[in-house]
């Protein structure tokens, strides 16, 4: 009795001490931000909590068991209650249960304490994207997966972080307090990052708010984890955590493209360049749809040879800035910016043997943009 | 009416003893159960609610 007492106590207290780097890739991780680390701590206290329980009471139901076998004459006690135990065995309970609200409930309320933040970032979920915008700093831009189309499609090999990658992260400072404002523009999405466990749900009409202060600069990943339709495992989430210097200079940078992009939308543009700026907007929003080659699939119509579109040029534009109610076509009023919207338009209307030879100048878009505003 | 309190406070830990049950199924006054029930649930959520004001702070 005595070695097995003494084999199952060494047991415990090597798989106790090894070091949890082993379970790296089963465990949740450890994070790079304080409440990541609380949360962990947290998850592992109660663990080891459950594992204590759990020993004991099997080890002391497996003991009775064979301790007090029937072969071995044992007979069944008849006596009712007992007071003193039943009010032992409620209590440990109620203690444990109080000893791990105490700390949870601490850590979810600093979770939920999102005042005095730094930098306030509004994040929209939309299929199957999301979009950045920084708050009073004129800079907004959408994320789209950055995996290329050959490796979904299985005729490339997958690169190292397949489904993982965006074309823009979300670049954020380290040490600084950002205030997360989630929403959504079409269904329920969710914003995880499991890193900086921050994990809210962006649904539409309602604004959820979060926040980070990242302790380490580096890229942390995530996805959308709530079931948003066709393209969910395709709208991945990218933090750039940088210092705060590197930061200013990417905002500045940031500031200048948007001022750059918002003054070209005044000069004449030549069809070459409409076509080519087209191709990259119509690739990274609307070929998850319509398809790369524009001939749609299932609900999403075809765009080559579409001639309710190549007919009426006014009617095809409507249909891209405000999109298409009860449809899945989005609204891209908010999303792209005249010139972007002149571009795909023109790519729209002369891709894929479209030959209407029409292009649609930013300054009509603007225009266009201005009067609808009112 | 202290006797029905100890027996709802035990009804809320969810351990009696049974000779104390007998003895309440005994009485025909089930109304001074009932009060004690509504005051000492007045109680327990004051008391949540109390430690909530606490937490908050």
């Amino acid at each position: 009795m005595r070695t097995l007492l003494a084999w199952i106590a060494g047991g415990l207290t090597s798989v106790v001490l090894t070091p949890v780097a082993l379970a790296d890739g089963w465990n949740m991780p450890v994070g790079v931000t304080a409440i990541s680390r609380d949360i962990y701590s947290l998850h592992m206290i109660i663990f080891w909590i459950c594992v204590v329980i759990g020993v004991i009471v099997f080890g002391a139901m497996f003991y009775s068991l064979f301790r007090y076998r029937h072969s071995r004459g044992a007979k069944a006690a008849t006596f009712h209650e007992h007071t003193s135990v039943e009010v032992i065995w409620t209590a440990i309970p109620l203690l444990i249960l109080v000893g791990m609200a105490v700390p949870a409930t601490a850590t979810l309320k600093n979770m939920y304490d999102t005042s005095e933040a730094d930098l306030d970032i509004m994040v929209t979920g939309q299929q199957w994207r999301w979009r950045y915008e920084y708050l009073g700093e004129d800079v907004a831009f959408t994320s789209n997966l950055g995996t290329p189309r050959e490796q979904i499609n299985g005729t490339g090999e997958k690169g190292e972080y397949y489904l993982l990658e965006v074309d823009e992260p979300l670049v954020l400072p380290v040490g600084q307090k950002v205030r997360l404002l989630l929403t959504s523009d079409d269904v329920i999405h969710s914003w995880w990052v499991p890193d900086l466990a921050v994990k809210q749900d962006a649904i539409p009409g309602f604004v959820n708010e979060n926040w980070v202060r990242i302790e380490e600069p580096g890229i942390y990943r995530g996805q959308c984890t709530e079931l948003c339709g066709k393209d969910h495992a395709f709208m991945p989430v990218v933090v750039e955590a940088v210092k705060p210097e590197r930061f200013d200079e990417w905002l500045a940078e940031r500031k200048e493209a948007a001022a750059q992009e918002a003054s070209s939308a005044d000069r004449e543009w030549a069809m070459d360049e409409l076509m080519e700026r087209g191709q990259q907007v119509y690739g990274s929003l609307c070929a998850s749809c319509h398809q790369e080659d524009g001939q749609g699939i299932g609900n999403f119509p075809a765009l080559a040879g579409n001639e309710a579109m190549l007919d009426d040029v006014d009617w095809h534009i409507d249909r891209v800035v405000n999109g298409v109610s009860g449809t899945a076509m989005a609204s891209f009023r908010n999303t792209l910016s005249a010139v972007e919207i002149a571009a795909v338009v023109t790519y729209e209307r002369n891709a894929w043997g479209n030959e209407s030879g029409d292009s649609v100048q930013p300054s009509e878009i603007a225009e266009r943009l201005a009067d609808q505003g009112e | 009416m202290w006797q029905a309190i100890k027996s709802v406070l035990a009804a809320f830990l969810g351990v009696q003893k049974d000779a104390r049950r007998r003895e309440d199924f005994a009485s025909n006054r089930p109304g001074t159960f009932i009060a004690a029930g509504l005051l000492v649930g007045l109680v327990f959520v004051l008391l949540v609610a109390f430690v909530a004001v606490l937490a908050a702070r």
